[in-house]
Formats: C-alpha cells, sequence, structure tokens
C-alpha cells in the first residue's frame, strides 16, 4: 500500500480510510487525546462519549442496540471470547460444534476446549464450502454449549445459509456463534433478522484500524468473561478501551453502512472481471460457491504452481495477493489449506490456491493490470515446474 | 532467523537460472512430493568426472525455486567432486543469509534431486544390479592419496572419513541405498539416514555420493538370507554383503572418480601378510569390537585397496575424535541388529517371506515327541519354543527342511569336534590356520584343518563347541591375523 504496488488483498486487512483517519487524529493527539473512559472528569466524559458514538454505529451496522456491542481488541479476542465465553456460561454442557472451515480464531479456541475435555463435532462442508442445515441439526444433542459457523470464509470467501443454520439452533436452544468478519461491511448483515447469538467483527476488514474489533452478544445470552479487572464493557471485557481505535471502528462502520450498495455493486464488477479473466487460463479454477461468496473475493486454484512461490513473484512484479489465508501462510511455515481439504480438495491441491481480494477503490485499471501480470507469473512458474504437463 | 527472504532469493525466484531438462541427460533426480508442497527435479550432464551441464525444475515455494536456481550456479561447468561438495551452507550464502524459518527444507530438498540425479548417473552406467561380481580395474601404482569411504551418518564411518582427510587423503564419501526400510526412505519429511550421511559430509567439506544398490542388495543379501533359513541353516547376512555388496561398492566408484583405495569404519586392520603373500586382514586393537568375522569373504583384491583406520583405535578413543572435532553424527546405538529387520525379529521377517508349513518334532532315533508351525522357527542350538516338556531340556540338534522335520536331543548331543567348511576365501595359505571362530563373539578354539573334496575342509576341533548351525561363519586365525573363512555345512 505504501510501497506503490497494487494491492489486492483486501481480505487480510484493508488500508486506513483517510475519512477514518481524521475521525480518529483528534483523539491521538490535541484537545480530545488522552482521556480514559472511566474517569470522571471533562476528557474522561469526552473520551465516554465518543466510545458510546462508536457503538451506536458499529451496533447500526448489524441491526443490533448498543448495549449489545462489547468491544475488544479485535476479530480473533471476539471469536475467542464468544466460544470460551458461552461454554463457559453453561458449564454442564461439554459438546461443541463448529464448521470445518471456520477462522484459525475459532478453530483454535474450539481445540483448547477439546484440550480441556469437550466433545467436538466438526461440521463437513459441501463441494463449495457450505455447511447443510440438515447435518447441523443432526450434531445438536442436550449437551451442546454452543455452534459456530462463520458467516463467511476468510479464504474461499462462500457465504453459508446462516439464517437457517442460526434458527436451527435457536429452535433447539443452543447458543450459535457467527464469525462475521469478512461479511460486515461487504454484505447486509443484520441480527434483527438473523437469529445468532453472538457474532464477530473487525475494524481493519472494513477500512477501520487494526487492533479493533466487536462482539455483539444478544440480550438475555449468557456469557463469561474471558478476561477479568476493571469491568469495563458491561464485565464482558475489561481493559482501558481504545478510544482512537474504536473512535476509528465507529466512522468506519458509518461509512460501510452508508456506501455498502455502492461497494457491492463496484467490488462484484471488478471480481467478474478477474474470475473471468483468470479463468481463461488453462488449469485455473475457481473455489467457493459461484454465486453465494463476498462481493471482493476470487479464490483460485493454479495447477502446477505452488501459492507461495506465485504470490511472490506477483510482489515482485508489483501486486499484493494472498496466498490461502494470510494468517497460515505468514506464521505456520507450509501448510495446506485445511478449507481447502475439507472441500474434498486433494493435498496436493491445497498448496495451489491464489486468494486476490479487491477493495472499494481499487480501480478496473489495476484488475486489467493484474490479469497480464497473472497469466506472465502463471507461465513463468509453470516453466518452471515439473508438475505442469503443458 | 529472518522471517522474510532476502533480495537474492527473490532475484532467483523472478529470474531463474538453468531452468528446464536437459535431452541426453546422464543423471535424472527428483525428490519432494506433491501432496507435501514440493518437488524439485534435476537433470545433468556428466562427463569425464565434469558436471558439464545442469537443468532444473520445481514446483513449490520461492525457498524452493531459488535454492535450486542457486545450486545449478554453484554445481554446474565444474568437476563432480566439487558439485557433490556442495553444502546447505554453500548455498545458504549464494542466497544472501539464512533462510526464513521453517523454509530451510528448501536446501535439503534441492540438494537431494541433485545427488540422485547423479546417483542416476552412476546407475545409468552399471545397470541395475550395478557393482555385481566388480571386481575392480587394475591398480596403478601412483600411490596416490585417495580414497572413498562408505559412511552412514554413524560415528565410526564419520569418524573414519575424518581420520583419511587429516591423514592428507582427498575423501570422497559414499552412501548406499540398500533397502526400504531406512527411516524415511520413502518420505520425503521424515529424517532419513542419506540426508544425514550427506550432511555430516559436507559439515567437513567433504563431497559426498550415494549408489542405490537395493536390487543387488535383495537378491544377493536378502532373499539369501530368506532362503537360507527356509533351507534350515542360520545365514548372517552382514557377511553376505561385505561378500557381494558394500566393497564392490565402493571399489567401483573410487575406480569412477579414479581414486586408489576405499575405507569403511570396520573395527579390523589390513596388515600385509608374510613372504609377499600381500595384503590379509587382522584382528582390530579394540578385541571388543572386532568385526573380523563378518569381514572374512571380501575378496583378497578388494581388502588390497582397503583401509580401516578404526581398527588401531578403541571405541572410546573413536567416540573422543568425533566429540572433538565437534561432529554432529547420528546416535547409533550399539547392537548387531541386521539393518533391514530393525525390529530384530528374523523369523516374523522369514515368515513373511515364505509359506511356513507345520510339521513333526522328532527325537534323534526318530520317534514322533510334537508338532511345530514350521522349520523357519528354528535353528540349531535353540532351546525355546519347542514346546515340549522334558526330564532335561531339549535343544534343536539338525533342522531338516526337506522332510520338515525338527530333531530334538540334549546338550551333550549338541557337542561337535568336527566341522565342515565351505564357500572358502582364504587370506594365507590354509596350513597356518591355528584356531577357528564359529560365532560372533565367541572365542576361537584351536583346530587343525583337513582338506575334503569339493574345495572344502573339515576344521578338527581340539576340545568341543556346542551347536554348530550349518550357514553360520566359520572364520580361519593365525594368532591376530584372519587366515580366511567360509560357512558351515551339513555333517551328512
Amino acid at each position: 500500500m505504501t510501497d506503490g504496488s497494487v494491492y489486492l488483498d483486501h481480505a487480510a486487512t484493508t488500508p486506513l480510510d483517510r475519512r477514518v483517519l481524521e475521525a480518529m487524529l483528534p483523539y491521538l493527539q490535541g484537545a480530545l487525546a488522552g482521556g480514559n473512559p472511566s474517569s470522571l472528569h471533562g476528557p474522561g466524559a469526552a473520551a465516554r462519549e465518543a466510545v458510546e458514538e462508536a457503538r451506536a454505529s458499529v451496533a447500526g451496522l448489524i441491526g443490533a442496540s448498543p448495549q449489545e456491542i462489547v468491544f475488544t481488541s479485535g476479530g480473533t479476542e471476539a471469536d475467542n471470547l464468544a466460544v470460551l465465553g458461552l461454554a463457559a456460561a453453561d458449564p454442564g454442557k461439554k459438546h461443541v460444534a463448529v464448521s470445518a472451515v471456520e477462522h484459525a480464531a475459532v478453530r483454535g479456541a474450539v481445540e483448547h476446549l477439546e484440550s480441556r475435555g469437550y466433545e467436538v463435532t466438526r461440521l463437513g462442508v459441501d463441494t463449495d464450502g457450505r455447511v447443510s442445515p440438515e447435518d447441523l441439526a443432526d450434531a445438536l444433542r442436550p449437551d451442546t454449549a454452543l455452534v459456530a459457523v462463520m458467516w463467511a470464509n476468510n479464504e474461499v470467501g462462500t457465504v453459508q445459509r446462516v439464517a437457517e443454520l442460526a434458527g436451527r439452533c435457536r429452535e433447539r436452544g443452543v447458543p450459535f456463534h457467527a464469525d462475521a468478519v469478512q461479511a460486515a461491511g461487504r454484505l447486509p448483515v443484520d441480527v434483527s433478522r438473523v437469529p445468532v447469538s453472538t457474532l464477530a467483527i473487525s475494524s481493519h476488514k472494513l477500512y477501520g484500524p487494526q487492533g479493533v474489533g466487536a462482539l455483539y452478544v444478544r440480550g438475555g445470552v449468557k456469557l463469561a468473561p474471558i478476561l477479568f479487572g476493571g469491568g469495563q464493557e458491561g464485565g464482558f471485557r475489561s481493559g482501558t478501551e481504545n478510544v482512537a481505535g474504536l473512535v476509528g471502528f465507529g466512522a468506519a462502520a458509518r461509512h460501510a453502512m452508508e456506501e455498502m450498495d455502492d461497494r457491492i455493486r463496484h467490488e462484484e464488477g471488478l471480481r467478474e472481471t478477474l474470475a473471468s479473466g483468470a479463468l481463461r487460463l488453462p488449469g485455473v479454477r475457481l473455489n467457493g460457491h459461484r454465486n453465494e461468496r463476498l462481493s471482493n473475493n476470487v479464490h483460485l486454484s493454479v495447477d502446477g504452481v505452488e501459492a507461495e512461490s506465485l504470490v511472490l513473484f506477483l510482489d515482485a512484479m508489483g501486486y499484493a495477493v494472498g496466498s490461502g489465508s494470510a494468517c497460515a501462510s505468514s506464521t505456520a511455515g507450509h501448510k495446506a489449506s485445511p478449507v481447502l481439504l475439507a472441500m474434498g480438495r486433494g493435498e496436493d491441491e491445497a498448496f495451489n490456491a491464489v486468494r486476490i481480494s479487491v477493495g472499494k477503490d481499487t480501480t478496473r485499471e489495476e484488475v486489467e493490470g493484474f490479469l497480464g501480470a497473472f497469466s506472465t507469473a502463471v507461465s513463468r512458474l509453470r516453466e518452471l515446474s515439473p508438475l505442469y504437463i503443458h | 532467523m529472518a522471517d522474510r527472504y532476502n533480495p537474492q532469493v527473490i532475484d532467483h525466484l523472478v529470474r531463474p537460472r538453468n531452468v528446464g531438462e536437459l535431452e541426453n541427460a546422464s543423471g535424472t533426480g527428483e525428490s519432494g512430493d506433491a501432496s507435501c508442497g514440493d518437488v524439485a527435479r534435476f537433470t545433468v550432464r556428466i562427463q569425464d568426472n565434469r558436471l558439464e551441464e545442469v537443468r532444473y525444475k520445481v514446483y513449490g515455494c520461492a525457498a524452493c525455486i531459488a535454492a535450486g536456481s542457486a545450486l545449478s550456479e554453484l554445481a554446474g561447468g565444474g568437476s563432480l567432486l566439487d558439485a557433490a561438495r556442495v553444502s546447505k551452507s554453500d548455498l545458504e550464502e549464494a542466497l544472501g543469509g539464512p533462510l526464513p524459518s521453517g523454509k530451510e527444507h528448501a536446501l535439503t530438498l534441492v540438494l537431494d534431486a541433485l545427488h540422485k540425479a547423479i546417483e542416476d548417473h552412476w546407475n545409468k552406467q552399471a545397470g541395475e544390479m550395478l557393482v555385481e561380481g566388480y571386481g575392480g580395474l587394475r591398480m596403478g601404482a601412483s600411490g596416490e592419496k585417495t580414497v572413498v569411504v562408505a559412511t552412514s551418518g554413524g560415528v565410526d564411518s564419520a569418524v573414519t572419513a575424518l581420520l583419511m582427510k587429516e591423514a592428507g587423503y582427498d575423501v570422497a564419501c559414499v552412501t548406499f541405498r540398500l533397502h526400504d526400510g531406512e527411516r524415511g526412505s520413502r518420505s520425503c519429511c521424515s529424517p532419513d539416514t542419506v540426508l544425514f550421511a550427506r550432511d555430516t559430509a559436507h559439515r567437513m567439506g567433504l563431497p559426498h555420493f550415494t549408489l542405490n544398490l537395493k536390487e543387488l542388495f535383495d537378491r544377493r543379501v536378502m532373499k539369501d538370507f530368506v532362503g537360507s533359513y527356509a533351507e534350515g541353516n542360520t545365514p548372517n547376512p552382514c557377511v553376505s554383503c561385505n561378500a557381494h555388496v558394500k566393497f564392490h561398492a565402493a571399489s567401483f566408484l573410487a575406480d569412477k572418480l579414479g581414486f586408489e583405495h576405499v575405507a569403511t569404519g570396520h573395527y579390523a586392520r589390513v596388515v600385509e601378510g608374510p613372504d609377499g603373500a600381500g595384503a590379509t586382514m587382522a584382528r582390530p586393537v579394540d578385541e571388543t569390537k572386532d568385526q573380523t568375522y563378518v569381514l572374512w569373504p571380501v575378496p583378497k583384491e578388494l581388502l588390497a585397496r582397503t583401509v580401516f583406520p578404526l581398527g588401531d583405535y578403541r571405541k572410546e578413543e573413536v567416540r573422543r575424535i568425533a566429540e572433538d572435532r565437534g561432529l554432529a553424527v547420528a546416535y547409533t546405538p550399539e547392537s548387531q541388529d541386521i539393518c533391514f529387520i530393525p525390529d530384530g525379529n528374523y523369523r516374523g521377517f522369514v515368515r513373511k517371506k515364505v509359506a511356513a508349513e507345520p510339521g513333526e518334532i522328532v527325537d534323534r532315533g526318530g520317534r514322533a515327541v510334537g508338532r511345530h508351525k514350521g522349520v523357519v522357527d528354528f535353528t540349531v542350538g535353540q532351546r525355546r519354543g519347542i514346546g515340549i516338556a522334558a526330564p532335561t531340556p531339549l535343544y534343536v540338534t539338525e533342522v531338516r527342511p526337506k522332510t520338515g522335520q525338527i530333531v530334538v536331543g540334549k546338550k551333550a548331543d549338541l557337542e561337535t569336534r568336527e566341522v565342515r567348511v565351505g564357500g572358502l576365501n582364504w587370506f594365507l595359505s590354509p596350513e597356518t590356520a591355528g584356531s577357528v571362530q564359529i560365532r560372533y563373539n565367541g572365542s576361537p578354539v584351536a583346530c587343525e584343518i583337513e582338506h575334503v573334496d569339493g574345495g572344502e575342509v573339515v576344521a578338527r576341533l581340539t576340545a568341543p563347541v556346542f551347536g554348530v548351525a550349518p550357514g553360520q561363519s566359520a572364520v580361519f586365525y593365525d594368532g591376530e591375523k584372519v587366515v580366511g573363512g567360509g560357512v558351515v555345512r551339513r555333517n551328512t
């Protein structure tokens, strides 16, 4: 973003919106900076007011009431609070059901429960990456503490039938958590119409600052905290609030709501150009659901080319895209994508996936330039590949 | 440890050198697996021990592509020995320093593919059996200090290579692929004895080669082992390997490289025999590690060029040398287990290869006293597993595969003062034999030799021995010197 390259990895993080930065600046330096929302004095009250205004904006984005929003340090903390907090709130129940394609934040929290003796059902997905509502209903048990299925997948972009999945859980009185980190701001997420119990969102996926997120907790849902201290955020999340960050999150949520229709239209147009252009190359396939997918996500398997080398080759040509899931590829070394494996792809294919994700400010010229670079990079790496038969 | 790639890596990624495949390659090598996420393939053209051309292809991460490219530059266009010496640290240096954490396997992958291509080159020259019956070229009298050392990644062979290097020799290390039971030999993601041996050689700055002897080893050692058991004999596969595989292969490579000597990490000595008798073998300084009992079949013309540097050292000294020189070597348990049966269950191994049919257990008078589940379960001298209650302990005194019978008797029935020995290999005149040893850790027994029909001998012992099994080795000594050896035959 700063080195002049074309940024096509908005699923990993989005650039900070200039308007968001301007909204934040007064809380970082100058008259409004430095107040602790818990303080009784003037600066404290100003900070409290700013945080509550942000809360109202974030609530508005997803159709919630402000008192149902718990601010966190980001999507990962929100997911952990939901999974661990829902389980701890009903300690007699020792079963959890999750989709096999969850983000690492949910997967990791569930594995932690598993290590503490919980039984875990991992719901398989179809070749598009979707969980079947019937499978979910079959997995529910009297001792099921919670179910978690993400709203939209961070890798392949597939959107789940969340309303139906959450509905099955509500019928049986089982709490349902949705990770909506990729979905919020990119498609209508409305908790007044979809009966989720909790829902995680993150600021830096919608042009807000990094390090800020929220968990929606529906009124009446029992949730135990996982951080203890000063009792901020209604006791659900102790710790002094990240005031400037929350102000940015609020501004970003407000812009996302106002501009959502335009953004979706813009991104979907670019997505289709990208997909149809890339699919013209031989041995390239689109992963995820053809239509029920995020507006900005194109996820491709490229025969005979390993993802990391393709990403770095494109980087050297001035295009930043993601390999599989950005979180996994930067820390865990060399691992096949568990999402693609769950979708029934072979291990060899699961190393060959790249994710191109456009944003609200991506231009048609950039996308067309990318398609040229992509074609060059793929053919150069295929010349190198012992696995690709020309 | 860096967590980003150096610019050199990206340069090799975007402008890879020597990409492609050679037509008319002298060797092709591949390492890795698509399901592990990376595959490297190298083709090489070797002429007059020069690696004239290298081409490579890689499917994998940027580190693998860049490492392949850098290796092709370092190894191509020079001597084969220099190519075989290129190490992981040489590659790292060419790539501008350490790779990001978790990417080091790229170096192993491309080196392995190149080395397999060179290995393929040797196989293409000599065929699948590679070195069967290889007797060596006529030796020149150049006296050049050059040696091929057979290494396994263990401490003994590593110190052997080091001692030869320190004695001023040009050393090339070679590791043999003998069977698929080697740890990790089928997988790119697990430790592998060949990879370890290569690393060990490279850390000493020595070139390393591999030879694929699986076909030869299977036919001359493993099948022989199984067949011998099925015939009621008690074989020693280490002896077969020394007779047909290991020394022939090391000599083959030495001749290909124009090298004079071969060396192994065995505990034995090569000494000059009396009156121009040529090279002969002698017991080592460390009597607890003496391996002459399994080395008797080494052909005399190959022994003449062989060096056993460890014969002059005790095992403790060898370990100390390894520690002093900072040699990281594989942990090798002190065991006489057969290398291709790592769990030590010989009978289970044999039973998988041959059908075992039940039969009679008879006493020395021919009277049936019980049943057994297959002759392969028994060996002469065995006491356990007979399954018959008797007032005095019963021993297997004979195995008769033709009739499917096991003969049992008392311990005294195992006593013998005559051992017939065939398949002989002499280093010295048979008349000089003063004693014979019939077990790996046994004591030699004084004997006299009588020549009998078929070029075999009968050793008449001055004291009785118990449980001599056909198929075992009998090795003749004159004091410390090995006179020769052979295989125990049936007395009938």
